[in-house]
């Protein structure tokens, strides 16, 4: 198996999308002032993928999860249409992504993640990928790798407003309402956004004698939220952003397929606030951030006596400072703080936890930026107890114009959660985090085939070791944590993508393969037959293609998704079968000058009926289909105010 | 662009064997076939097991191991019918040659044939069935652990005809001098329900956590409970006539509580689980203080006695995210054999 793998390593001849060109440090340009975050600053020899604009677009009003699962070799384990979506990353637990908005963790205290399924991907801009462990970057969490949500201000842009709404199968209807005004000098914008859907798609149950055909019950979905952002422009140098995002969701929980019926439902209600100010000099960047996160959770059961809720509030405060020491040479030392508190019906009293981490990096590259190594380190204490010391290395070197290597080796780690520590009964406050170490290395080309025709390629393979890794076992009458796992993660992603234009036409054809295995090496208990073999829930084999043609205002998109065999025992005797899916979108962009732009889309989805389940015991839509329609209105500052 | 030739024609090429490698290599993607012994039930003895698999995935089984000839089939329900059997099988009955399994999260116990295990009815309209005890030939009990009820069930027509009002989750129960003795998990008591008038007359005090009952040769029953809320884990002796409690035999509170109570054959012997094994003599005058049978690094999960041999079958859940692995102990305690079951094998069923 390993010499095997190694093999696979030295066969790596296939490229990365090289990410040189856009290793920006901090540029003011006119209007925009870009801000790298840490992502491509300090994560030297780590594989990122950015969604492309065209992509953010067709997913606006999707959320993160359904994003990530079409897009991305994230496999997310979502329970049905609406419902939960957790994620496993590089045969990571859902505790292992790390999902950052605008650089604050947004994976709340009580169990240490974020349901996909509750981030709308219309509140941010971008939304990139880091593979690969970054916990000295981001701390606890990037252990799979890291989802990074952020918005960059665009000053002096205007007056604009956006407005859309779509209709869906299955009662699906979404609506979104953007409005900014945006000078030189500050920036004010505000989004609304409503989602409802009945989700009630016909299946076939197997589970039931005859297969009967059934309509999905009680799966009916409400979701609403604001955000609203204000930067404002203090003077050449400083900037100070404020961001509130407030949402509030409302699902009834389907019964699964061997349930009758289900009345259970579940209500998320959040708000998030968040301040940054930052002052960008020749030599030193600073930069100081806050952030306050209250999130509430109520859970109602079939049974009229069974309810949870919980509640839980973060309070971040970070502060991190950017130096050039040389030419081609920078470090990046911050400190964050991060306490939470929480209360539960899980938990006898209120709990709280104070984290404290203090963070490095060094980074050199050659002036020409062909190659640059970094250095990262961190320490957090929390509680007063130290966790493991964490640390990364890693680099990217132009090898040829057209093919780069990376690799890096990183220490990763990942502290119980909440629940972990204080659910009563069985929560276990003497748990370890979950550590280990974790190492990539791939090979990326790119270049021009010939007129007209570029190629990217890329090729990763990715090890790491996860020791002290937390599951539930029995301890008499009740469940508790034990850090108890190993776990060997390791895999091959390949990536490859294909550009060319036929008379007035742009085509893409971009495909990439993932392969990971993921094994538990410890036995838990005597007869445990789970050692060596695959973690539930972790394909072995997935990959994804898709083309894309442009053609003036026109935009298609096809695309199909594999998700090979997942096992749903520890002793790999029972599985879910593969299943491909097949969605195409055409969008259309009308506009009217240079102030009026119209997008008309048309999405189908699993276009070829395939019946499938993600989650055993989970029924999942057949084909279905989404129109749009979005408006965009922009008045460009009448006249351009002065620069400062 | 100097290097287009090589690039033209190595990058592809190395890109395809790449993904030949990586698809061919290492771990194949369709998982091994279970290998299945085909078994059929003859009039021999046998053990059903009831596996509960995991709550909300439906991966409910029924195992069945057949004494004579050692052998065992890990589910008998989906070849039988084409499709699983559901949500948490929690236990099951044999009753005038029908066996009624409890799909304790799919609300519902399935009638099947016992010797070839197709479903002949379905009993619905349950919240949260446990424990089915059929009262008389045309009616049974079915506890619920949550529904705050006992129902009523009509073994003609195969339906609900009434509910018990029962706050708390009831559990397993017996039938004794006409009356239906109920364990109740969130309450300190026993019921007591009359079964001529389907209502409850009585109830005895006991620790909270009451889980299992048993009657024994002298017509005494036994309750387990696990305590907590103030009261202590416990066996109590209970006069079924007088609904007295006759006897307490009390445990200090530990990870592993009193729970499965089962007697054997000749009623005279009493076993539990309490992590191990633990075994006491209804003329015992002290509760067991060490295990009968140990842990030994298994996770016991379920008990049984062939009421016939006095064979103990004994199951370890593992990690209950696998196939349990089944015990079987001489009611000395030597050790005579193991086979696997499904996920999460919990009761026992003797025929």
């Amino acid at each position: 198996m390993r010499s095997c793998l190694l093999f696979l390593l030295f066969v790596l001849l296939a490229g990365t999308q090289v990410r040189g060109q856009q290793t920006l440090d901090t540029i003011a340009l006119h209007n925009v002032v870009i801000v790298a975050p840490r992502l491509s600053d300090f994560a030297s020899g780590l594989k990122t993928q950015a969604i492309d604009s065209a992509t953010m677009a067709r997913y606006r009003s999707a959320d993160l999860g359904t994003l990530l699962e079409m897009e991305s070799p994230i496999f997310i384990k979502s329970y049905g249409l609406g419902s939960l979506a957790s994620s496993s990353f590089r045969g990571g637990s859902a505790n292992h992504t790390a999902v950052l908005w605008n650089g604050f963790n947004i994976g709340g205290p009580m169990n240490g993640q974020i349901d996909l399924s509750l981030v709308p991907v219309g509140i941010v801009d971008e939304v990139s990928i880091q593979y690969g462990g970054a916990s000295a970057l981001w701390g606890s969490g990037a252990v799979g790798g890291s989802v990074l949500l952020n918005s960059t201000p665009v000053f002096d842009s205007g007056l604009t407003v956006d407005a859309g709404a779509s209709f869906g199968s299955f009662g699906d209807r979404r609506q979104h309402f953007h409005f900014v005004r945006s000078t030189s000098k500050w920036i004010s914008s505000i989004s609304l956004f409503n989602t409802a859907a009945r989700n009630d798609f016909l299946y076939s149950n197997p589970e039931l004698l005859g297969t009967p055909e059934q309509r999905q019950r009680n799966a009916e979905l409400a979701q609403y939220g604001l955000l609203a952002e204000n930067h404002f422009r203090i003077d050449q140098r400083q900037r100070l952003s404020l961001r509130f995002w407030y949402q509030n969701s409302d699902r009834n929980i389907p019964p699964i397929l061997a349930q009758a019926n289900s009345s259970a439902n579940q209500q998320d209600q959040s708000y998030r606030a968040t301040a940054e100010w930052q002052r960008l000099g020749t030599k030193v960047n600073s930069y100081v951030r806050a952030a306050y996160f209250d999130e509430r959770l109520q859970w109602y059961g079939t049974s009229t006596d069974s309810a949870a809720n919980s509640r839980s509030r973060t309070l971040i405060a970070e502060a991190e400072m950017r130096i050039r020491i040389a030419s081609g040479q920078r470090i990046n030392i911050g400190l964050n703080n991060t306490f939470a508190e929480a209360r539960s019906d899980g938990f006898p009293e209120r709990q709280q936890q104070n984290r404290t981490a203090l963070f490095a990096s060094y980074r050199i590259n050659t002036t020409n930026e062909r190659s640059n190594t970094t250095l990262s380190l961190r320490q957090e204490m929390v509680a007063q107890e130290l966790v493991p010391f964490t640390w990364s290395l890693g680099g990217e070197y132009e090898l040829r114009k057209w093919l780069t290597a990376k690799a890096n080796v990183a220490r990763v780690y990942r502290i119980p959660t909440f629940n972990d520590l204080y659910w009563t009964p069985g929560g276990n406050p003497d748990l370890l985090p979950e550590s280990g170490y974790s190492g990539e290395a791939g090979l990326g080309a790119k270049g021009q085939l010939r007129p007209g025709v570029k190629a990217t390629a890329e090729g990763t393979f990715f090890q790491r070791t996860m020791d002290n890794w937390i599951i539930w076992l029995p301890a008499g009458a009740y469940w508790s944590p034990q850090n108890i796992m190993n776990v060997w993660s390791r895999g091959v992603e390949l990536r490859g993508e294909l550009a060319w234009r036929v008379g007035g036409a742009t085509m893409k054809l971009a495909a990439m393969t993932n392969y990971v295995v993921s094994t538990n090496q410890t036995a838990k208990t005597v007869n445990d037959a789970s050692v060596d073999k695959q973690l539930i829930y972790v394909p072995i084999y997935s990959g994804h293609g898709k083309l894309t043609v442009r053609y003036k205002g026109l935009l298609a998109t096809a695309g199909v998704n594999y998700t090979g065999y997942r096992y749903t025992s520890t002793d790999n005797r029972e599985y879910l079968d593969p299943y491909v899916l097949v969605n195409a979108s055409v969008s259309y962009r009308m506009s009217a000058g240079k102030k009026y732009i119209a997008d008309l889309m048309l999405q189908g989805f699993n276009l070829f009926d395939a019946d499938y389940q993600v989650m055993l015991g989970r029924p999942m839509p057949l084909r279905n289909f989404q129109i749009g329609l979005s408006v965009r209105f922009n008045q460009a500052n009448s006249t351009p105010e002065e620069q400062p | 662009m100097i290097r287009n030739h090589f690039l033209g024609k190595a990058l592809p090429l190395a890109l395809i064997l790449f993904m030949l490698i990586t698809l061919s290599a290492c771990r194949k993607d369709k998982p091994e076939q279970p290998e299945e012994t085909p078994i059929t039930i003859g009039n021999d003895h046998g053990v059903y097991i009831t596996n509960e698999g995991n709550f909300q995935w439906g991966n409910a089984k029924v195992s069945y191991y057949d004494i004579a000839t050692d052998n065992a089939t890990e589910d008998l329900y989906q070849p039988a019918n084409g499709v699983a059997l559901g949500d948490v099988c929690q236990s099951m009955v044999l009753f005038n040659n029908k066996a009624y399994v409890v799909v304790n999260n799919s609300g519902k116990v399935v009638v099947v044939d016992p010797n070839t295990f197709v479903a002949t009815a379905t009993i619905t309209g349950f919240t949260s069935p446990r424990y089915f005890l059929p009262v008389s030939n045309g009616k049974a009990y079915v506890t619920e652990l949550s529904g705050n009820a006992v129902r009523v069930v009509d073994l003609n027509t195969h339906t609900i005809t009434g509910s018990i009002p029962c706050a708390g989750m009831t559990q397993e129960l017996v039938l004794a001098y006409g009356k239906a003795f109920v364990t109740n998990e969130s309450k300190a008591y026993v019921y007591v329900i009359d079964t001529a008038t389907d209502a409850i007359t009585d109830s005895v005090p006991v620790s909270r956590g009451g889980n299992s009952i048993v009657e024994d040769a002298n017509g005494k029953l036994w309750v387990a409970c696990t305590g907590g809320s103030g009261t202590s884990p416990a066996l109590y002796r209970i006069d079924p006539q007088t609904a007295q409690v006759e006897a307490a035999f009390t445990y200090s509170n530990s990870a592993t509580n009193p729970w499965r109570l089962r007697i054997n054959g000749s009623n005279d012997t009493l076993y539990f689980l309490r992590g191990g094994v633990y075994r006491m003599a209804i003329t015992d005058a002290a509760a067991p203080v060490s295990a009968f049978i140990p842990t030994d690094g298994r996770n016991l999960y379920g008990l049984g006695i062939d009421p016939n041999t006095g064979t103990l079958y004994l199951a370890d859940a593992v990690d209950y995210v696998q196939r349990g692995m089944i015990y079987r102990y001489r009611p000395d305690g030597t050790l005579l054999g193991t086979f696997f079951a499904g996920i999460i094998p919990g009761g026992f069923c003797f025929r």
